[in-house]
């Protein structure tokens, strides 16, 4: 599969977002936080993906609650990203395994409910471009992340998750790694587009590769040679 | 924060799916029992040590010391046979002494001297005592080569034990006692002698085994009994604690439903935010037994909370076990700067198997620093960070393996 597998934003037209929550007043909410970005529009809402997508095929974000009507729908998430859909998982499951999970299923991000005012734009804006966009609670999922064949990230991309994902300012992290907040985000981003190997391959992950390795993120490559961090294991300092 | 009147979410459920996450606590109560164990099995074996170190010397002094001097002229050369006395006598005393202090000799080397004294009373005590008391390593020497060798395996006493036997038989082939009534004599001492030791020996081995493994089970069963309490109690804590939440969050939740708080009221938003962050705490509380650093830590932040500060903790991983100096290194900066943050706090916890970074983030504002306490430094395994930059005031505290 590769990024062509997405259908591209029109530059001009607004994005097209999909709400798919079991709680009204979570949509209304999302809706309002979305009303303040001329850029992004909203197509249609529901508590089902399936008929959300059929009433609004051409979203170019789909906004996922991983819990409806009482089950984790990681399955649909899978199902949704390998047929090409961005999807932007948001949920009160802020358990790092959870958010993970997410990404491996091919979520373009994950976005802690109460990271969502915050937040909750620029995700959107940025995975309708395909970029990364990783949000504190995710940057300490990713940081933390226990399992033995995780990526292999840089003691720098490490350094720069660890302290996003504390102090929630990337002017902080600037000033505390004596870096530019531009270097900051590179070191966030990049850690995220390595896991975009993680998991099984699905059409939005090639996106997000695609275009990192486009926007000069990545080096093509960097990108093939990821080990089991098993094998290399070593202390951040 | 983040959470404002219109945003704040009920979780569905009060039990997140949960990480299953390793027991921290596990690995610290292994080492427990396996001590535990040990120190039982020890003081089994001490009263059986004690038994064979007596038995030694007693026999030694009682009955072999009188047939040496009584013989005396009669012997071969009775001054080697006195001399090894002597020798064994001392010998016996150290190595008794040694092995009820734990602090045993080295087994070889008395076991090769036990063995030459062996030979060396044989050749000298003469036909005519053969048999007789006088050859008082027959019944004595087996009870010494126990003191040597107590703790080692069974096979190298009977080793031993044969080589004491390979000594006398020949010593009484080389006498010339060949005849029936001797090699029955000579089979009957050695069978004598050294039943009996070896059944104390591998007595002794077994009982500790036994009591080992039966202190072991009893420190294992104690040490869960203990886990599942603490488990049981920090269920109940949280569950109270949800109670309290729950009425915090429905009383407001009610109040704006009706229409008698105000959304755009600083302190019912204030309120709903404490309640948010309350209720995200709990959520994200995913182990069963808190491990003793989270549960400073979010006794810090309950306290913190009470004073009306909306704080969010958020903790990754667990942390392996930590030395006590290393847990109050890692978490007293934080709580020092929490007493004195405003209007916000976000405590973030990170842990690996060799690594636990803490870090307290708050708004800056005029005003000194904490008077924080100086970090104690546990061999520079523990590293304070403290940073202000006019935005936010920065603590982190991080630990290496």
């Amino acid at each position: 599969m590769d990024a062509d597998a997405l259908a591209p934003v029109t530059p001009g037209r607004p994005v097209g977002v999909a709400i798919v929550d079991d709680h009204p007043v979570v949509i209304d909410g999302v809706r309002a936080w979305l009303a303040t970005e001329p850029r992004l529009t909203v197509l249609a809402t529901g508590d089902d993906p399936d008929e959300v997508l059929r009433a609004a095929p051409e979203a170019d974000v789909v906004l996922l609650d991983l819990r409806l009507h009482g089950r984790l729908v990681l399955d649909k998430l899978a199902e949704l990203s390998s047929a090409g859909r961005r999807v932007v998982v948001y949920s009160e499951h802020s358990d790092p395994a959870t958010m993970l999970a997410a990404l491996d299923a091919g979520a373009v991000a994950f976005l802690a409910k109460h990271e969502g005012r915050e937040h909750c734009v620029a995700t959107v804006l940025d995975a309708a471009s395909d970029r990364p966009y990783v949000p504190p609670a995710l940057a300490g999922a990713m940081v933390g992340d226990p399992r033995p064949d995780r990526p292999v990230l840089s003691d720098q991309e490490r350094e720069a998750l660890l302290l996003w994902f504390q102090s929630m300012s990337k002017a902080s992290v600037a000033r505390r790694m004596r870096i530019s907040e531009h270097t900051v985000k590179q070191y966030v981003d990049r850690a995220r587009i390595k896991y975009t190997r993680a998991g099984r391959p699905a059409a939005t992950k090639a996106a997000l590769l695609a275009r990192a390795i486009e926007d000069g993120l990545v080096r093509p490559e960097e990108i093939g040679i990821y080990r089991s961090r098993a094998s290399t294991d070593q202390p951040t300092p | 924060m983040s959470a404002e009147p219109g945003t704040t979410f009920l979780p569905q459920h009060t039990r997140p799916a949960s990480v299953p996450t390793p027991r921290v606590t596990s690995g610290s109560d292994e080492v427990g029992a396996v001590r535990a164990a040990a120190a039982v099995a020890h003081t089994s074996d001490r009263g059986a040590r004690i038994v064979a170190v007596t038995i030694a010397l007693v026999w030694h002094l009682a009955i072999g010391l009188p047939a040496v001097l009584t013989a005396g002229p009669a012997l071969a050369v009775p001054q080697v046979v006195l001399g090894g006395w002597l020798l064994v006598a001392v010998l016996g005393v150290i190595a008794g002494i040694r092995l009820l202090r734990d602090a045993p000799l080295p087994a070889a080397p008395l076991a090769g001297l036990l063995l030459v004294v062996d030979v060396a009373v044989f050749a000298s005590v003469g036909r005519a005592h053969l048999f007789s008391p006088a050859n008082w390593v027959w019944g004595t020497l087996a009870w010494f080569f126990l003191v040597v060798l107590w703790g080692r395996p069974v096979h190298r006493l009977l080793a031993l034990l044969a080589a004491h036997a390979a000594t006398a038989l020949t010593a009484v082939v080389l006498h010339g006692a060949t005849g029936a009534a001797d090699l029955a004599r000579a089979t009957m001492a050695l069978y004598g002698t050294s039943s009996l030791p070896v059944a104390v020996f591998a007595g002794a081995a077994a009982l500790a085994t036994l009591s080992r493994q039966r202190a072991a089970t009893a420190a294992t069963t104690n040490a869960m009994v203990a886990e599942r309490e603490a488990a049981e109690q920090a269920r109940h804590e949280r569950g109270e604690r949800l109670n309290l939440v729950s009425r915090a969050a429905s009383e407001v939740l009610t109040e704006l439903a009706d229409g008698r708080a105000d959304p755009a009221d600083p302190e019912v938003q204030r309120r709903c935010v404490r309640a948010a962050a309350r209720l995200r705490r709990l959520i994200a509380e995913s182990d069963d037994v808190p491990h003793p650093l989270l549960h400073e830590l979010r006794a810090a932040v309950d306290l913190a909370e009470r004073n009306g500060l909306p704080i969010d903790l958020v903790t990754i991983g667990s942390p392996p076990p930590l030395p006590v100096r290393v847990r109050r290194s890692l978490a007293d900066p934080l709580t020092a700067s929490l007493a004195d943050a405003r209007d916000w706090a976000r405590l973030t916890v990170v842990s690996g198997p060799d690594e636990v970074v803490v870090s307290l983030v708050t708004p800056d504002r005029e005003g000194p620093d904490p008077t924080g306490h100086p970090a104690e430094d546990v061999d520079g395994q523990v590293e304070h960070l403290y940073e202000r930059d006019g935005k936010i005031r920065w603590t982190q505290t991080r630990w290496h393996r």
